[in-house]
Parts: C-alpha cells; sequence; structure tokens
C-alpha cells in the first residue's frame, strides 16, 4: 500500500480546490456538492480496482475541472465593484480626509463580497483609522497633540505624559507604520484573485 | 452565437437538453449519482465531466423535479438515490412532447434543403 498515500493527498487538494471554486455559492449548496463528489470519488476508486496515484488522477480527469463544475454551479463571483479598488487606499490614508474617509472605506469593505469575513476583520482591526491611527496612538511625539482631535482611543493616548525606552518605541513605531501597509497589500491582492 | 463555430452550437444544445435527459434516466426507477454520472459521461458526452453532474442534480432538486433517499448499499457506504417528483414527470412530459417536434421541425427543414 506504499502508493495509497500520495493518491489520497491527491484527492484532499482536488476536493479542498474545489470548496474554494464554489466560494460564492451559499455554504449548505457548497457543502452538498463537495460531498457528493467526494463520495463519488470514493466509489470510482473502490470501483477500479487500481488505486495508485495514476488511476486516481485518471479518475479526477474524469471527474472535470474545477471552473467547469464552478460554471455549472452558478458559482461564479460577480464582477467585483469598481468601489473595491479605493478601500484599502481609504483604509490606509482615509483618515487623512477628515477620518471620515477611512469610515467610508470600512462601509465599503463590508459591503462588498470581494472578501471573507477573516479579510474584513483585518482591514476594520489593522488598525482601526489607518495611518492616522498610528499617528494618534501618540507614539510619534511629535503628533501627540492629533490624539485627542480623533475617535480613536487607546491607553497610549489618554496619558499624555508617557514615554517609552527609545528602542522600544522605535520598534513599535515601525511595527504600526509597517502592520497597516502589510493589511493594505493583502487586501489589493486578495482583490486580485480570480 | 457565432455560426461556424462547430463546438458552440452543440454546447448550446447540450445545455438546454441535459436536464431533461437526467429526468429521462430517472424514467423506470431511482439511481444514486455515480451511475447518473457514468452513464452521461460515456453516452455520447451529454455531461462534458462527471463532476458536473451534482450542481444539476442540485439544481433539479431545488426546482423540486428530483426527490432524494439515503439507502444502505451492498457494498460500502450509504448512497444517496435520485429520483423523478410528479413535476419531474410532468416536465420530462413536456419536454418529449416540445422535443418531437423541435426534432421534426429541423429535419423537415434539412429535407426540404436537400431536395430543393
Amino acid at each position: 500500500m506504499k502508493t495509497r498515500e500520495p493518491a489520497d493527498r491527491l484527492v484532499d487538494r482536488y476536493l479542498s480546490d474545489l470548496d474554494h471554486a464554489l466560494r460564492a455559492l451559499p455554504s449548505s449548496r457548497r457543502r452538498q456538492i463537495v460531498e457528493e463528489i467526494s463520495d463519488h470519488i470514493a466509489q470510482g476508486r473502490a470501483a477500479s480496482g487500481i488505486d495508485d496515484e495514476a488511476s486516481v488522477r485518471a479518475l479526477l480527469d474524469r471527474v472535470g475541472d474545477l471552473e467547469t463544475i464552478a460554471e455549472e454551479a452558478g458559482a461564479i463571483p460577480d464582477r467585483p465593484r469598481r468601489s473595491d479598488a479605493f478601500v484599502s487606499w481609504l483604509l490606509l490614508l482615509g483618515g487623512f480626509l477628515f477620518v471620515v474617509g477611512w469610515f467610508v472605506g470600512v462601509f465599503l469593505l463590508w459591503s462588498s463580497d470581494t472578501w471573507r469575513l477573516r479579510e474584513k476583520l483585518l482591514g476594520t482591526l489593522v488598525l482601526p483609522g489607518g495611518l492616522l491611527g498610528v499617528a494618534a496612538l501618540g507614539v510619534v511625539p511629535s503628533s501627540v497633540s492629533v490624539c485627542s482631535g480623533t475617535s480613536t482611543s487607546s491607553p497610549h493616548c489618554v496619558s499624555h505624559g508617557f514615554s517609552l525606552p527609545f528602542p522600544v518605541g522605535i520598534g513599535l513605531l515601525f511595527v504600526l507604520l509597517v502592520a497597516p501597509m502589510v493589511t493594505a497589500v493583502h487586501l489589493e491582492r486578495m482583490r486580485g484573485r480570480p | 452565437m457565432v455560426l461556424g463555430n462547430d463546438a458552440a452550437w452543440l454546447a448550446q444544445l447540450r445545455k438546454g437538453s441535459v436536464e431533461h435527459c437526467v429526468l429521462a434516466l430517472l424514467r423506470h426507477g431511482e439511481r444514486y449519482g455515480f451511475d447518473l454520472a457514468r452513464t452521461l459521461a460515456e453516452d455520447g458526452g451529454l455531461i462534458g465531466s462527471e463532476g458536473t453532474i451534482y450542481p444539476l442534480l442540485a439544481r433539479l432538486r431545488r426546482n423540486g423535479l428530483v426527490a432524494t433517499t439515503w439507502r444502505e448499499s451492498v457494498e460500502g457506504p450509504p448512497r444517496r438515490y435520485y429520483r423523478l417528483t410528479e413535476a419531474g414527470e410532468a416536465a420530462l412530459s413536456a419536454f418529449i412532447q416540445q422535443w418531437q417536434l423541435f426534432r421534426d421541425a429541423v429535419d423537415a427543414i434539412l429535407e426540404e434543403d436537400s431536395s430543393p
């Protein structure tokens, strides 16, 4: 049974790719199709007698390519909204547009079906206010005054006299600056996925 | 549809008739998905690949044309069997009638064309 393991892995990968290809469907419909195709593959393997990697590959070929199945299921994602292109920019820099820009970004993020829940949470929480939020945290001493002008509250913000040791402060500043940028880049990349 | 593209009209024709062919396969009793998939993929390639039968069956079920039952099988785990509902039978008879009219109309034109 040396050849069984890679064959199993092929099937697992096929099924998880299928699940992803059907993501535009409601989850109960998606689950049913994946389950039935999983049963189909199991029956095909049982019926063929030979269960090596090559025969499983041939079987998966007969089951078909994922796009065709997704198309038959009507799981072609809607054309993305034009406003999707602004979302990561608004989240990152919208705070500087009288703060309102960031809230517009959040609204567009949550009302679009381009992103999944995990990405929406990430976009909202890292970091609230985007780069303005970073400034408002008061890590940058010169922008402490900005702090009181935003709705973003933070323990750092409240205690004006608070200061961190220099290396820690620089490190923290770096992380806080990079995190929203990484998030924005991630959202942009996810926007481009098929 | 672009005329001259051989595959396009055939694909449209298949797409338009495959659901009713599934209903027709269930006319004489219930069958399970794997069996339907193999039959349709082998006989004249009515479906592009075996996997496409499942979204199609799901659609037929949502539209109330087929119903399913889980049943123990002799070899292996229980299987989901599909059978026609009353609505499915009605849809099938309507299709058979329309199909014959359609086929006769096309045949008549083709024959007329070959003997002016």
